[in-house]
């Protein structure tokens, strides 16, 4: 048991015992979070509030390591397993710079009426868009947390986040055998979700897997949806996250060294205001910032953790996501994005599309193969015709080669928008694209 | 075992104080869990040990439920949990003597994990094969107990390891209850295998006989039986005793889901809600007898029968799940099953399948397989998937092998819960199914 009763007093503890004993690199991980999460269908409804509290320890010399977590809170004399494996290097002690805590951090955890209330209020706002559809299923949780890190390299963080998180599925007026359609949304606060938008999303997805259908093969001009552009970004990752990223993007660049059309910009920033991530430093303890990846459609630099550079640790940025107090970091998109441009918006875009498709949505994962430069995509939306909607498509999927995507990327709008991917938030304007190709899936 | 010394009676006596209708359902599910994970030999930190334990109160009322769960197994947590079911302020306090579980012990020798590398290398090497491959061995060891506001159901343990394979063609995952040579053996036959088919060209889609060996039959039985006969899933169609009667599958076709025949380091008496695990008929010659169903369903039935409640942690509500899947064996041998399907395809391993419970439409992806020539399996083929819809897919069953094995165990994710599944049973010959 710990002589302290601070967490921070009980973390240092550990470090201290543990630099004692002879290791020369440790580090402690505490968490604790609590949430309550809303699972409504017709048939149940279930309210859980979840306690969670756990801490971790990554200790090590050069040539062996272990790793311990346990639930509660931490402790001196714990039981640590035999050392093995690699030597393990923990991030030096790097200056933080200022940071303010978001005051919704400290908003209260939605209660449970106001969780019913909400998914009830997005249910009445669906009938009315679309009579005849409702919610299959809900769930939504709405969670706070804090974290502490102290290591034997001088390392001492704090941080404190708040998100809430909307899964929801729907059917259209003539029932389940028609299929669903489901919407993911994340927020700070599940004060932020706003019903009705919500319940329009899913009326305008229900209504074009009713109506649609698909062309067997078709060209155009594509307005990219942020829902379809955040799934190939996050699919893309390889090309930015990462030592092996320009390696990777060498094939795709063009004889000026593009690996993208010049309205492109994708940029990495673990302390986004807003964010859902927003945090002063990472995983690690790494102060985060801003980086940007790819600059009017040249690689700038990728992605790179502390470690992943440590000739060039200017390069690095703090970005090893620590989901929970049972997983280890690992470097990935904290808010990485397509930066949107502030003037263009999406009713402009679209107005300018004389024959195309709007892509409002996937309808399935993307496939991306990097070495045959190819994607293929399930998509939904809408035929246009001289920036208007000629027709609802579903059934399709968006296909072509990765470079023909990047580079044919002629314009983004204002309207960027996160989704939680790859373990982090990727986020996208609405893009028009030209250069791929929509195919009926079998 | 870590409960053996707690206050059941004063457990089960403060949780009868948050009961109030004859139908409701209230229980305390105490877990404790360990993960062992041995990472590849280059990655850091080495050894790596996660512990953890906790409880979680539930409370099922009408059409709701609400739990509360804490990552401390200690008697305020416990009050306060209970209070946050009931929704009130008690009149008088919850008392309770002891929630403390016994010490957790010394970290275990697990020779057996710390071996395993180098048994699989070992037995690559007999099948003359040498190339990188990078493995993650871990050992997952899990006790639980759930008390209710009459009775305590005994402490249950679960030992199992998990094993995930990784080459520059493959990855392939594996849930084990043993860690010897002869699993050491099964995994190097996997990987040999799949670096024979890895540069296979997929087969043209096409409509035709299928040989599914045990590993990738049980795939397919897990989604297109168990998946489909889940009382949450038959809900979101009707009512789930609607099922009951309704020809599924082809007229042999005898499944059961039985955690009590489980191999013994999983074996269950009871379920995660405490109740007696069953062995299960889910379908009787093709016809479906008993869907699984946990007991907030059961409650509501007369035909519905609990016993198949499972969490995958104290964080989550339970929900109806198979445990250990059984298809008894039919009367051909392997080369029977072959000779029936000429021209057609040999699947021996599914890496993941897809139910539509909505639709009934159903995806098995297979990484890759053989062509069947001259009664054997012939030349690889690359990665295929097989679709269909549930029934037409079980009555497409026309050949069921004589020899079961344990086979075809995973994680199977649903709903948000990852939980470890087992199965026991043989091959599978299909006919006219579509593969593309």
């Amino acid at each position: 048991m710990s002589r302290h009763e601070t967490v921070d007093e009980q973390v240092l503890e550990v470090v201290g015992t543990l630099a004692a004993e002879g290791w020369p690199a440790v580090e402690v991980h505490w968490k604790r979070g609590r949430s309550r999460t809303l699972r409504y269908d017709p048939h149940h409804q279930v309210s859980c509030l979840r306690r969670e509290e756990g801490w971790a320890v990554r200790a090590g010399d050069e040539r062996r390591s272990f790793f311990f977590a346990a639930s509660g809170p931490p402790r001196p004399d714990a039981p640590w397993p035999a050392a093995d494996g690699g030597g393990l290097r923990l991030p030096p002690a790097q200056p933080v710079p200022s940071w303010t805590l978001p005051a919704d951090v400290d908003e209260p955890i939605l209660g449970e009426n106001e969780a019913v209330a909400l998914v009830r209020g997005i249910e009445r706002a669906l009938d009315t868009e679309l009579p005849g559809a409702r919610l299959l299923g809900a769930e939504l949780e709405d969670g706070s947390s804090e974290s502490q890190l102290g290591s034997s390299r001088g390392v001492r963080a704090r941080f404190r986040q708040r998100s809430a998180h909307l899964h929801l599925e729907a059917i259209g007026p003539d029932g389940p055998v028609a299929g669903s359609v489901a919407l993911e949304t994340v927020a700070r606060a599940a004060r932020r979700f706003h019903p009705v938008a919500l319940a329009r999303r899913l009326a305008d997805r229900l209504a074009v897997a009713l109506r649609g259908s698909s062309p067997p093969r078709d060209r155009g001009e594509l307005l990219l949806a942020p829902a379809v552009t955040c799934q190939l970004l996050a699919a893309l990752g390889p090309l930015w996250i990462g030592p092996e990223a320009e390696a990777r993007t060498a094939a795709l660049g063009d004889q000026g060294g593009r690996i993208a059309g010049g309205a492109v910009t994708v940029i990495d920033d673990g302390r986004m205001a807003g964010g859902i991530l927003e945090s002063p430093v990472d995983g690690e303890g790494v102060p985060t910032r801003p980086v940007r990846l790819v600059e009017a459609g040249r690689l700038r630099q990728p992605l790179l953790a502390w470690w992943q550079s440590p000739e060039e640790l200017h390069r690095a940025s703090g970005c090893s996501l620590r989901p929970g107090w049972r997983d280890l970091p690992r470097p990935g998109p904290t808010h990485l994005y397509l930066e949107p441009d502030g003037d263009a918006a999406v009713t402009d875009l679209l107005a300018g599309v004389a024959r195309g498709y709007y892509l409002l949505d996937v309808e399935g994962r993307p496939d991306v193969a990097l070495e045959r430069d190819r994607f293929a995509l399930p998509v939904c939306g809408f035929r246009i015709e001289r920036g208007r909607a000629a027709g609802a498509l579903s059934g399709a999927r968006l296909t072509g080669a990765v470079s023909a995507f990047l580079h044919g990327i002629v314009a983004v709008a204002r309207d960027l928008t996160f989704q939680p991917l790859s373990g982090g938030m990727i986020g996208a304007p609405s893009v028009l694209v030209r250069g791929l190709e929509l195919r009926r899936r079998n | 075992m870590p409960f053996t010394d707690l206050d059941a009676p004063g457990i089960a006596r403060a949780l009868a104080q948050i009961v109030e209708r004859p139908e409701d359902v209230a229980d305390v599910f105490l877990e404790r869990r360990e993960e062992l994970e041995l990472p590849p030999e280059d990655a850091a930190p080495g050894v790596r040990l996660r512990r953890e334990e906790g409880l979680a109160v539930r409370l099922t009322r009408g059409r709701k439920t609400w739990l509360a769960s804490t990552d401390r197994l200690v008697a305020k947590d416990f009050q306060d949990a209970l209070r946050r079911v009931a929704r009130a302020q008690p009149r008088l306090g919850y008392p309770l003597k002891q929630l403390q579980p016994s010490p957790w012990p010394e970290p275990p020798a697990a020779e057996e994990v710390l071996s395993f590398p180098a048994a699989v290398r070992r037995a690559l090497r007999r099948r003359q094969a040498r190339f990188r491959c990078r493995l993650v061995v871990r050992r997952h060891r899990r006790w639980l107990q759930v008390i209710g506001p009459r009775l305590a159901s005994p402490v249950e343990r679960e030992a199992f390891y998990s094993v995930v394979a990784e080459t520059p063609w493959t990855r392939h995952g594996v849930l084990l209850t043993r860690l010897d040579d002869e699993a050491a053996d099964g995994v190097a036959r996997r990987l040999v295998r799949a670096y024979h088919c890895r540069d296979a060209t997929p087969p043209e889609p096409w409509r035709g006989p299928c040989v599914l060996g045990p590993s990738a039959a049980a795939v397919l039985l897990h989604e297109a039986v168990a998946h489909a006969l889940e009382a949450d899933t038959l809900a979101a169609g009707g009512h789930p005793e609607a099922a009951v009667g309704v020809a599924l599958g082809a007229a042999g076709l005898d499944v059961v889901d039985d955690p009590t025949s489980a191999p013994d380091a999983v074996r269950r008496t009871v379920d995660d809600e405490g109740m007696p695990a069953l062995r299960r008929h889910l379908l009787r010659g093709g016809v479906v007898e008993q869907p699984l169903c946990d007991a907030v369903w059961a409650r509501s039935s007369e035909v519905l029968a609990a016993g198949a409640g499972r969490r995958s942690d104290r964080h989550r509500p339970p929900a109806p799940r198979s445990t250990h899947l059984e298809l008894a064996p039919g009367e051909l041998a392997r080369e029977e099953l072959l000779a029936g399907a000429g021209g057609g395809l040999y699947l021996p391993v599914a890496e993941r399948g897809h139910l539509d419970p909505l639709s009934g439409r159903f995806v098995l992806r297979f990484p890759y397989g053989r062509r069947i020539r001259n009664q054997t399996a012939g030349e690889p083929v690359g990665p295929a998937a097989m679709h269909g819809r549930v029934a037409e897919l079980l009555q497409a069953i026309t050949g069921i092998g004589s020899e079961a094995r344990l086979a075809g165990a995973g994680w199977c994710a649903k709903g948000g819960m990852t939980l470890p599944v087992w199965a026991t049973v043989p091959a599978l010959r299909l006919e006219g199914v579509e593969v593309r």
